[in-house]
């Protein structure tokens, strides 16, 4: 298989995972219940919703966009889920997903339509859906929450799922999402012209991309994961209110941001935005197993996503240094 | 193309243009800034499309309308600034939006191996893996080249392809470009560099004001003709240089060293004085300005300014000490392409505009209108974003920027590459008179006829370091080339006229 980006990709992941395994040992020798597989199924659970959702914007911030609504997506899907299903108690896992992916698809369209097709800046047209979907989910909701006995039996027994004793099945959709986006990126050409599109917008118009496209459908992928993580969210909790997942959209992006998908687009990758969300979660787990109060939680969260972009800057700056002596040396 | 017509807005560019281009030809669009060069390429390109009159390719009417059109017609573009992915692979920009498939998948193997053969083809040594950044202009306009190729265009358009290239490279182009015409393919090429227009174009097509002037073969017109086609006018003076008196020493430069770039330079500039420094691209000339200015860090050696230490690494610091710096490439570091002419002229100017509170935008105008007068920039409104005004307007903008701040030192790097005769030589007339008015002037130029004319004293560098010094009286094109090159042959007379 041919290396794309010989020098500064494959390191970078690479490096990522060597970080994320040495803090799992640490975590673990603090609490030896964390290596368990008790523990790595906890983790495992707890980070495939930020996961999933890391997946899904991942592309978009390839592309020089954001997406700020998502968090507020798996809101209004985990609720309107939870209605149908509490309305039809026929209704089994199978309609959750159809319900969820199709409540993505029609926020993530909106927001395409708005940042493609009227090119508005998707940090102002996202953060406005952001409100607007919560504000539907107050509105819908009317103060009526659910809990585990409306629910479909077969989604929560789905949830609790268990595939080699660690593997929790929203995980191993996480895993397969992963892989399958991770090779949409690399080998097909819709996935490349993320990458040219965020990398430098003016030549990508002038080369004639489907720039129109490209955005518009890598908003509706972002809300169809977020939709998914509707149901993810319902199988976890097994509850939910108007409330559910607030303001997780900043977790999120600080997981691909973390995970090496640059902010200014043009590189990073699906693998890298996953290592990412897993990262941030095993060193929560690690704090907590250390007794660090809960509400420094946030705060830490934040130190380390300034420390990631830093890192990211300094192997940026580092990267083109070689490059450029590479193309001296070539010269010679 | 039979009588294009193109308007923006009010202005306009186009006004019944026509061009003819057969296959197997290097056809040359020459003209001064804003004559309409660029809006016949970009019509072409798909980018623009025109208002009225006809273009046929072949027997076929041309689909105007977007890029991907043109490139379906077998029309490919070489814009001035290269418009490379810099995060994506050498490979993948030769064939983005094509790229190879084996199944359902890229096959990449397959991109590499053709990107690796087109490179080879061109005589240059690139590694189809890397990522673009960190290339030189020249070579990013080789990854553009071998694009063109691997889409098979018929027709290839080069917006001034020699604009920022050395002379080895530009020697490199015009074998790529004699390539393309024996493969039956037809080449269109924007330059300012006439010298380059007549060595290599078989066909001349002169504009100006939006309508084409003339169409003649290359060997039945001449230099002259073809300048006075372009200017409307007879162009009498090029480099007027005056003697000014020289005064005491304002810029010392003492064993700056900056590994990487350069080493071990030290020079003067005295009031009054015009010092070239001279040399290939890349021989670290750019990279010594930045480090006098503050842009760039250096790690050993000191800069005085009238005697007094200049800050490492201070832009803030130089500007205090009245320094200027027109930077090489005028929309990345030179300008604030999206604001308006006025904004960007006032723009190092604050303290002029001061009120007693707010900026004062009187002023603001009245100092635009001084230096629209002083340095004749063209634009309807002030506000006008520089984006919409031509090269050489673009140009005067950055110098009315600087000269605006009525520095002691002013450096110009690259002062008149891409902008038209009639314009060129006007700039040199603004430097001169900068020179008069006392100011110490170092100007970096690729350009050897230019150093010629302008410079009193001529620094020579060679891979990092200063080879030679010439007096005005010394210089000769040979000398100068000898130094920058240890004998290699090959360097760029530049542009005679």
């Amino acid at each position: 298989m041919a290396t794309i980006f010989k020098s500064r990709q494959i390191s970078r992941e690479t490096s990522l995972g060597i970080i994320l395994i040495f803090s799992v040992g640490l975590t673990g020798l603090i609490n030896p219940r964390f290596l368990t597989g008790d523990g790595t199924r906890d983790l495992l659970t707890s980070t495939a919703t930020v996961a999933l959702l890391a997946i899904g914007i991942a592309p978009i911030i390839i592309m020089r966009h954001i997406d700020l609504s998502i968090a507020s997506t798996v809101g209004l899907s985990a609720w309107v889920i939870a209605d149908f299903c509490a309305k039809n108690p026929g209704f089994t896992w199978v309609q959750c997903f159809i319900i969820g992916g199709i409540i993505g698809i029609l926020v993530g369209a909106l927001n395409g339509l708005l940042v493609a097709g009227l090119r508005l800046p998707s940090l102002v047209v996202t953060l406005g859906t952001l409100y607007i979907v919560r504000g539907a989910v107050y509105v819908v909701s009317n103060s009526v929450d659910y809990n585990a006995q409306e629910m479909p039996p077969s989604l929560l027994s789905l949830g609790q799922k268990v595939f080699f004793s660690v593997l929790p099945f929203p995980f191993l959709l996480v895993i397969i999402a992963t892989i399958i986006t991770a090779w949409y990126m690399k080998f097909t050409k819709p996935g490349r012209d993320c990458y040219a599109i965020g990398s430098n917008p003016n030549a990508a118009d002038l080369v004639g991309l489907k720039v129109f496209r490209r955005t518009f459908l890598a908003f509706v992928f972002s809300g169809f994961m977020a939709g998914i993580g509707g149901v993810f969210y319902l199988m976890r909790f097994a509850q939910v209110d108007s409330t559910a997942f607030y303001g997780q959209e900043l977790a999120v992006v600080a997981a691909c941001v973390i995970g090496g998908v640059t902010i200014l687009g043009g590189s990073g990758t699906v693998v890298g935005a996953l290592i990412g969300a897993l990262l941030v979660q095993t060193i929560q787990g690690g704090l907590a197993a250390l007794g660090v109060d809960a509400f420094w939680k946030s705060a830490i969260n934040g130190f380390l996503l300034i420390v990631a972009i830093f890192a990211d800057r300094r192997l940026a700056a580092r990267s083109e240094r070689a490059l450029l002596s590479q193309r001296i040396r070539e010269r010679e | 193309m039979q009588g294009v017509d193109k308007r923006f807005g009010g202005a306009i560019a186009l006004k019944g243009a026509d061009l003819s281009i057969r296959a197997g030809e290097i056809h040359a669009l020459l003209g001064e800034n804003g004559a309409g060069k660029s809006t016949m390429l970009k019509i072409l390109a798909g980018v623009h499309v025109n208002d009225d009159g006809k273009i046929r390719l072949g027997q076929n009417d041309f689909i105007t309308g977007s890029p991907q059109a043109s490139i379906n017609q077998g029309i490919a573009v070489i814009y001035q600034e290269p418009s490379l992915f810099l995060d994506l692979s050498l490979a993948e920009n030769v064939f983005i939006g094509r790229q190879p498939k084996k199944g359902i998948a890229i096959d990449w193997d397959f991109a590499e191996q053709e990107a690796a053969r087109l490179f080879n083809e061109l005589g240059v040594q690139l590694d189809p893996k890397r990522p673009a950044r960190g290339l030189s202009i020249a070579d990013q306009q080789v990854v553009e080249i071998a694009k063109a190729l691997s889409m098979n265009a018929n027709i290839i358009l080069m917006d001034e392809p020699t604009a920022a290239l050395s002379a080895s490279e530009v020697e490199r182009l015009m074998t790529v470009m004699r390539s393309l015409r024996s493969a039956n393919k037809a080449v269109i090429f924007v330059s300012h560099r006439l010298d380059e227009v007549f060595a290599i174009s078989d066909h001349i097509t002169v504009m100006r004001d939006g309508a084409t002037v003339s169409e003649s073969k290359t060997s039945t017109t001449d230099l002259q003709r073809v300048i006075r086609e372009m200017v409307g006018r007879e162009l009498t003076e090029l480099y007027p240089k005056n003697e000014h008196p020289i005064g005491d020493v304002v810029l010392e430069v003492q064993a700056l060293t900056n590994p990487a770039y350069f080493r071990n330079i030290s020079f003067k500039v005295r009031a009054g004085e015009i010092v070239a420094l001279a040399g290939l691209v890349g021989s670290g000339r750019s990279e010594v300005a930045r480090a006098i200015f503050g842009v760039d860090q250096y790690e050993t050696g000191t800069v005085k300014i009238k005697n007094i230490n200049l800050k490492k690494g201070s832009p803030v610091d130089a500007m205090a000490k009245r320094i200027a710096l027109v930077p090489e490439d005028r929309r990345q570091q030179g300008l604030f392409m999206a604001a308006g002419v006025n904004r960007n002229i006032s723009m190092e100017s604050f303290d002029q505009l001061k009120g007693k509170v707010f900026l004062n935008f009187k002023k603001e105008r009245a100092l635009t209108d001084i230096w629209r007068d002083k340095l004749s920039i063209k634009f309807v409104n002030q506000s006008d974003p520089v984006d919409r005004l031509s090269g050489g307007n673009q140009q005067k903008t950055v110098l009315a920027k600087w000269l605006a701040t009525d520095p002691d030192f002013l450096i110009v790097d690259e002062p008149t590459r891409g902008i038209d005769v009639g314009t060129k030589s006007e700039v040199h007339r603004l430097i001169d008179k900068a020179a008069g008015e006392g100011k110490a002037i170092l100007m970096i130029s690729s350009e050897l006829p230019e150093v010629l004319g302008m410079a009193d004293r001529i620094i020579v560098m060679r891979e990092g370091h200063q080879v030679a010094e010439f007096s005005r009286k010394e210089a000769t094109q040979e000398k100068i080339i000898e130094a920058a090159t240890t004998g290699k042959k090959g360097w760029s007379l530049g542009n005679h006229i």
